[in-house]
């Protein structure tokens, strides 16, 4: 019999087929009569023949009962049988079933919306071949264990690239794009090498990848573009292809369209096109400017130690040639899949997916009180059953089956509930380029909520079932037919359970407050600088146009004096970063009298080019000292103003006004005076790698190409000046974009979105732990109740108050609360811990966080406790004590 | 009676197989088959057959159709599959060791 034929076998005689029924009393009948016949030729009559044939076969009814056993999946159709009681009990009491079910599929949704985070972040593969093999390399200081790599380090490179497999690099840029007819805007570009895309296995949907060689100045002019530019700029239309743009001032031609996998927002998915990495001669030397990605492909004959080897080696050999830029540095190997997800989210999502956990567990517990509740009521009814024989594998089969069904329209919701969030993420954590994160609810999603709820169903649901098995069943039957008695150790486990949801619940309330509060002060802290009545904006100049610093300096300057001339402005400042965000740009300094420290080993500090009227218009304080003015100039002396960090860190007790300092790049020192000192800043966003030492030197000395335009308003709403100030900028140069050109809170807000994300979703498991948890205490206590109503009865008929009754229902709600909270006080302190080193910069107020907290739980519970009391309070005594 | 014997546990498979290694029949056929090989030494109920064909035929080892006999009467015939062939050899193979085993032990002690 072939293998089909056998399962088609079974699946016939699964269901007991009226057919195979027929068939088998047709084939015993058979057997019967022949049996007859052959005693009837032996001369016995007919019914006497009739009747030693049935003796022969032995009992009809048990042997086809033994061959209903042995034929089709005998398990399968008990299992079908048990399934039928279980939809039927579960229809008998529809309350429980869609309380059950909808705890189920809260906790379960929670936990599997944040499974799918786990798997969009860090789980799903990277569209690209040879994943395992790609890695990123970094060049990793002090300051920055993620640092990148110099144009000049980068060739260096490309000389052992063979030994290791192969290595492409990219860097990216913000340039201005347009097109006849239409206003420039600022896109999101990154130069690539042309082998950028073959090494990570990507092809172009539409045109055709970069060529060799096209990585070089005079050919580098063609563009790539990623599949959401070709869909929102163009149409999605295939006439693109060979079209004619320009970028920053130059045309390119648009030679492909990446595929919508390269859309993957953990890597390079922000990036709208790119255009190949070309390096002028002068750049290709460049050692000292860290601008380039690099990553690198290994050979399969290169395992991952000899990867590592060759890497550390060649940070070793680069630091011993080139001291100057390279001591104290080295470089390492991250596995690109790794890196993809960001920093943080290894800390992050674990704590999300263990706090949705902690909704579950409370959301189990409920369940498990539910169905001991409901395993209680029904205790006569199984100890009937144990009493007349069923076995305990018979008694626990209909309540297996129950707990399926259960778990079955869990699951099913929860994934609703994970689509749900989906959703709820895809348009809440949407970036300001359009790009957003994808949770996709893939079958390790779905598979992830089924095993969730099957595996809390199963275990929540047969711990009481276990627990009612161990019933002494005279007890049960003896006790007047009341299955709702539940003795001592079924109310000490219900407690115990509540006692388990208060303290996770405070767990999580805790988690999600001190997250929340830290995030709110963060957001809303403007330390050191205000930024009520501005409005700010990037601009990016093209080399195409800006040539030189020359250049760059002068159009800065037209800048400043245009907008300045604006009605309802107050003042205008550039700046290579505004104190809102973390200042990138870290550079190494010596002081001028003091001992020089091992190279590399200078005391570091992030640093801003900032115009005039910098300080003026963020309202930082020059505490002594003077502001830059206008006479700074790249043909005056160098000047720097320091924080007050860095005036204490460097000069102690010391005036710093009038000390010198020189950026420790190589031997060539070239000093600048310290003339004032201004207090410090911090930004509205946490920053991973804190530097406290801030120095500012004049815009004009060091003219950045890329800058933050800050425009202070004098009276008016900041809002009203954006549009002069576009018009005045759009007067100045056609082709030059102000991307973000709005008022600084917008842009701040906006920046930490992603922050508010998983604040909105630690605050939604609080609420929901909460939620749960109250409705946990509510159902005990009202149980608790409803048993005791005869002894309440006998209380108030020897005189208590309805009040006195209130009260002690009341206290026993509040003594769980009570000791949950203080059990939830530990988790807590371990939750704080993980967030304080997650977020360093977080500012946190456990105190006040862990007291609320408490102080909330208890309310809570004293409202869940008070409707089950008000009942006890008003009791009737004669009705309860006649009905007992 | 005493002359006639109760079949070891777990026997029946193996003799329902080897009646079936010699061509197809139904269960009444099989019945008589036995009937006649053991010259009817064997005492069992003859229902007991069934539950044993039908989980033979469950496992694969045989396999089953309805047919007519020869006096056009519908029923239903089973055969030896490919692994009923096999798992006959193996019980038989088991059986005649043990059955070795035991004569050794009980002659020999």
């Amino acid at each position: 019999m072939s293998f089909l034929r056998l399962i088609a076998h079974r699946l016939r005689h699964l269901f007991r087929s009226p057919q195979s029924e027929a068939e088998m009393a047709e084939e015993m009948s058979y057997h019967l009569e022949q049996r007859a016949a052959d005693y009837a030729a032996d001369g016995l009559p007919a019914d006497e023949a009739h009747f030693a044939a049935h003796r022969k076969f032995g009992n009809l009814a048990s042997i086809q009962e033994q061959a209903r056993e042995g034929r089709g999946w005998r398990w399968l159709e008990n299992f079908r049988h048990d399934l039928q009681l279980g939809v039927r009990s579960l229809r008998k009491s529809p309350g429980f079933t869609l309380l059950a079910v909808i705890t189920l599929a809260l906790g379960i949704g929670a936990n599997t919306s944040m499974f799918s985070v786990l798997n969009g972040v860090m789980l799903k593969p990277l569209p690209y071949a040879n994943l395992p093999q790609l890695d990123r390399l970094y060049r990793a200081t002090a300051q920055n264990s993620e640092g990148n790599i110099s144009p000049a380090d980068f060739r260096e490179f490309q000389q052992i690239k063979d030994s290791y497999g192969d290595a492409a690099a990219y860097t990216p840029e913000r340039v201005s794009l347009a097109e006849p007819g239409r206003p420039a805007e600022m896109a999101a570009s990154a130069r690539a090498t042309a082998n950028l895309f073959s090494l990570l296995g990507v092809q172009p949907q539409l045109g055709r990848d970069f060529r060799p060689g096209e990585d070089t100045p005079g050919r580098d002019r063609v563009v790539l573009l990623s599949q959401r530019t070709w869909q929102t700029r163009f149409a999605g239309s295939p006439e693109v292809i060979g079209r004619s743009v320009r970028i920053d001032g130059e045309p390119h031609v648009i030679i492909g369209v990446l595929p919508p996998s390269f859309n993957d927002w953990r890597f390079l998915g922000g990036v709208d096109f790119f255009r190949p990495l070309a390096f002028t001669p002068a750049q290709t030397s460049d050692r000292a400017n860290p601008i380039i990605r690099l990553i690198a492909r290994r050979a399969a004959t290169v395992s991952p130690s000899d990867a590592d080897r060759l890497v550390t080696t060649f940070g070793t050999r680069l630091a011993q040639e080139f001291p100057a830029v390279h001591a104290e540095t080295h470089w390492r190997r991250v596995i690109l899949q790794t890196v993809a997800a960001g920093p943080g989210a290894a800390q992050i999502l674990p704590l999300l997916i263990g706090l949705s956990g902690f909704v579950l567990l409370i959301a189990c517990s409920n369940l498990a009180n539910l169905l001991l509740a409901r395993t209680m009521t029904r205790a006569r009814e199984f100890a009937v059953r144990a009493a007349v024989g069923a076995s305990r594998v018979q008694l626990l089969r209909p309540l297996i089956a129950e707990s399926l069904l259960l778990a079955l329209g869990g699951g099913v919701l929860a994934i609703l509930v994970a689509y749900w969030f989906r959703d709820w993420a895809a348009v809440r954590s949407t970036g300001e380029n359009g790009e957003h994160v994808d949770f996709v609810v893939d079958w390790a999603v779905m598979t992830w909520a089924f095993a969730a709820s099957l595996t809390t169903a199963l275990a929540f649901g047969l711990a009481p079932a276990l627990f009612a098995l161990r019933l002494d069943l005279n007890q049960t039957l003896k006790s007047g037919g009341r299955g709702t008695t539940g003795g001592r150790g079924h109310q000490r486990f219900r407690e115990i359970l509540i006692v388990g949801q208060f303290a996770l619940a405070m767990v999580l309330l805790a988690g999600a407050g001190l997250y929340i509060r830290g995030l709110d002060a963060l957001n809303k802290r403007r330390a050191g600088w205000e930024s009520r009545q501005l409005v700010t904006g990037m601009i990016a100049l093209p080399t195409g146009t800006y040539v030189d610093v020359d250049k760059i300096a002068s159009f800065h300057r037209l800048i400043e004096e245009r907008l300045a001339a604006l009605p309802g402005v107050e003042s205008v400042s550039l700046s290579s970063f505004t104190p809102a965000f973390v200042w990138s740009e870290v550079r190494k300094f010596v002081v001028e009298g003091q001992d020089r420290p091992v190279a590399g080993r200078e005391p570091a500090a992030v640093v801003n080019r900032v115009s005039p009227r910098y300080f003026d218009t963020y309202g930082t304080r020059v505490l002594s000292g003077r502001s830059f003015h206008e006479r700074d100039t790249a043909n005056s002396t160098r000047v720097y103003l320091i924080n007050q960090a860095a005036a204490r860190g460097l000069f102690g007790d010391q005036n710093p006004i009038g000390r010198r300092l020189a950026q420790a790049d190589g031997d060539n020192l070239r000093w600048g005076e310290i003339v004032g000192v201004v207090t410090d800043v911090q930004p509205v966003v946490t920053d991973a790698n804190p530097v406290a030492f801030q120095i500012y030197l004049p815009m004009a000395q060091e003219p950045k190409r890329e800058f933050q335009l800050t425009v202070r308003a004098a009276a008016v709403a900041p809002a009203a000046l954006v549009d002069g100030i576009r018009a005045a900028m759009t007067e100045l140069d056609a082709d030059l974009p102000v991307s973000r050109l709005q008022p600084a809170d917008t842009t701040i807000y906006h920046a930490s979105y992603q922050d508010r994300v998983l604040r909105d979703m630690l605050a939604y498991f609080g609420v929901l732990g909460l939620a749960l948890a109250s409705l946990g205490i509510y159902g005990v206590i009202a149980r608790t109740v409803a048993q005791r109503t005869g002894e309440f009865a006998i209380r108030l008929a020897l005189g208590a108050s309805g009040r006195d009754i209130i009260r002690l229902v009341l206290r026993s709600g509040v003594r769980l609360a009570l000791l949950g909270a203080g059990a939830g006080l530990l988790g807590a302190t371990g939750v704080t811990r993980v967030l304080m080193a997650a977020y360093p910069s977080l500012p946190t107020d456990s105190a006040l966080i862990l007291t609320g907290t408490t102080l909330l739980l208890i309310a809570v519970a004293l409202l869940a406790c008070w409707l089950p009391a008000r009942r006890a309070g008003k009791i009737d005594a004669i009705a309860a004590l006649h009905a007992e | 009676m005493a002359d006639k014997s109760e079949l070891f546990p777990g026997t029946l498979d193996m003799l329902i197989l080897r009646v079936l290694s010699r061509g197809e029949l139904h269960g009444w056929g099989i019945t008589n088959k036995l009937e006649q090989l053991s010259k009817s030494a064997l005492q069992v109920d003859e229902g007991s057959l069934y539950p044993s064909l039908y989980r033979m035929e469950d496992k694969g080892w045989i396999e089953a159709d309805w047919r007519m006999t020869e006096n056009n009467r519908r029923a239903k015939y089973y055969r030896l599959t490919r692994a009923g062939r096999k798992q006959l050899e193996a019980e038989q193979a088991q059986w005649d060791r043990m059955s070795a085993i035991i004569a050794l032990v009980l002659h020999s002690a």
